[in-house]
């Protein structure tokens, strides 16, 4: 792992009575991808604000580049860029004085590079437009390109991909691809499932302000969902369904007409084929399915959400 | 160049794009001054401290402006900007927080002046403009109620939770202001109750704090005393209610 770019250390965060952080931990290393995840309230939105210096931590540590975000706010100014959720410009502010309003000048060949990052974003022809005249996804692409004005050494994308159609969607994570291979470290908050898997190099997954996990999106699918689960169609004199029960690592089986679906630990896949063999038939559609993030991530909240219910009382 | 000559260079522009500024600050006080002011003839100067009434109208109707920025724009200003996270962004974008409020002063008060200006130039093409007998105090007069009300803005704006209802308080605080403070009839020619409720009214004295040193009717020192009291509470006041 590279120099830390984020540290995030015991923070807390409480609205009122409500506890909206709960003791998070997170490290962020430079030219790495870290995905947020979690579901509604869990907290990410408020982590990514004591990050960005939006708000004060209760109690806990946050540095960003060996800063104190509060504290050293004007210097992280261009070396942070952020996108942040339910955020806004005001409607008859041009393209390019939005441009003008948050790009450092000091920053030299900066003009040529906005130039370069509006055709990138097909923004160049729409310089005069208002924001209010913008098409959400052209909103989101503004918001991107001034989020990287100032050529940051960590980005801070807050739900940038939402209400983009697919195609906008994959523009954009090309757009992210190319920042890390440029070397930024960005930290994505994001409901997408398919986002984080495509782009992110560990996700952390929240629930309640906690933390529940970290780790590549691989490493969390092993941790969480480590089934897969095997569809064939089985003709008359094929392996009988006792038998496939009796597989090793064989969780169940359920058979619907012709269609068989079995489902077991990934060994299973293996010992499950050798018995199709044995059997003397291998069904030409036999297909693995193996479980994605999105799973992996539910079954994590499910399980979270069963601690919790126990009667000794808490997630941990 | 710093975040506040960044920031009040752009909202600069951007108030002037918006009808409800150009209405309210520009149109409005032109309007209504041109209307009533040529509504009284010279013979009615004895219910207006013996100045022609053309006159008196021309020198309170900078305060008629001075509230046009502070209850109806720079609330409704902030209050939206607010409401539609555009503060948020600001201060994503490394703004220091204070740097907005900051801006917004400076522009609410550059506007004051400029529609003043053109106040005044309409007015004086229509009725003269009356010889300003202590030009430094009237001048401080102008300067300090824009001041004061643009920061009593910063403060409805800061303490409103949308733009809507910044726009409503706004218009309540303005209207009665606007009749009762320096727009309205003169004090000579309301009821004792209306001239009392018109006293506690902060644009009263901002008004009087003008109009007393430009027509030599006093001068004025005691209602800037007051319009200093209203700048400090309200500064106070935003200072701490402002949020993202």
């Amino acid at each position: 792992m590279g120099e830390p770019v984020v540290e995030v250390h015991q923070l807390c965060k409480r609205y009122g009575e409500r506890t909206v952080v709960d003791h998070v931990d997170l490290e962020i290393a430079a030219g790495e991808i870290v995905g947020l995840l979690g579901s509604n309230g869990a907290g990410k939105t408020t982590t990514v604000e004591c990050i960005s210096g939006l708000r004060r931590p209760d109690a806990g540590s946050v540095r960003v580049l060996g800063l104190d975000p509060q504290v050293d706010g004007s210097t992280l100014r261009t070396l942070v860029g952020s996108q942040l959720q339910d955020s806004a410009l005001p409607d008859r502010l041009r393209v390019a004085e939005a441009i003008e309003l948050f790009r450092d000048p000091r920053i030299q060949g900066s003009r040529a590079a906005v130039d370069g990052l509006l055709v990138a974003f097909g923004l160049a022809e729409h310089r005069r437009r208002a924001f209010s005249a913008l098409s959400g996804g052209q909103r989101q692409r503004l918001f991107l390109v001034l989020a990287l004005l100032n050529r940051p050494r960590l980005v801070i994308l807050d739900e940038l991909t939402q209400g983009l159609d697919p195609a906008a969607r994959r523009d954009v994570w090309d757009a992210i691809r190319s920042l890390r291979d440029g070397g930024t470290t960005v930290l994505l908050v994001t409901h997408y499932m398919d986002e984080a898997e495509a782009l992110c190099d560990r996700v952390a997954v929240m629930h309640g302000g906690r933390v529940l996990d970290v780790g590549t999106p691989a490493r969390l699918v092993d941790r969480h969902a480590p089934w897969a689960t095997v569809r064939f169609d089985m003709t008359a004199g094929g392996v009988p369904i006792d038998c496939l029960r009796a597989v090793e690592g064989v969780s169940y089986v359920r058979q619907a007409g012709a269609q068989v679906e079995v489902r077991g630990d990934r060994q299973m896949i293996a010992h499950l084929c050798c018995a199709l063999v044995r059997g003397g038939e291998v069904p030409a559609d036999l297909s693995v399915v193996m479980p994605d993030l999105e799973e992996a991530v539910i079954a994590l909240l499910a399980g979270s959400d069963e601690r919790a219910l126990e009667p000794t009382g808490g997630a941990r | 160049m710093s975040a506040i000559v960044k920031l009040v260079r752009t909202e600069l522009r951007l108030v002037l794009r918006e009808p409800l500024v150009l209405a309210f600050v520009f149109a409005f006080p032109i309007i209504t001054v041109l209307v009533i002011a040529g509504s009284f003839g010279a013979d009615d100067a004895h219910s207006f401290a013996n100045v022609d009434p053309s006159q008196w109208y021309v020198a309170s109707y900078l305060a008629v402006v001075i509230a046009a920025v502070g209850l109806v724009m720079v609330p409704v200003h902030l209050a939206g900007y607010r409401e539609r996270g555009v503060l948020r962004r600001f201060a994503a974008a490394g703004f220091p927080r204070w740097s907005f409020a900051a801006a917004e002063l400076i522009v609410g008060v550059t506007l004051t002046l400029v529609a003043s200006v053109v106040l005044l130039l309409v007015a004086s093409a229509a009725y003269g403009l009356p010889p300003i007998d202590s030009p430094v105090t009237t001048v401080a007069g102008v300067v300090l109620g824009a001041v004061a009300f643009t920061s009593v803005g910063l403060l409805l704006g800061a303490l409103m939770p949308n733009a809507r209802a910044a726009q409503g308080v706004g218009l309540l605080a303005f209207f009665p202001s606007f009749l009762l403070g320096g727009g309205g009839p003169p004090p000579d020619a309301m009821s004792s109750t209306l001239r009392h409720v018109a006293n506690v009214l902060p644009l009263t004295h901002v008004t009087r704090a003008i109009r007393q040193p430009w027509l030599g009717l006093g001068s004025g020192m005691g209602d800037l005393a007051v319009v200093g009291a209203v700048l400090v509470v309200s500064a106070f006041g935003w200072r701490r209610a402002i949020r993202l």
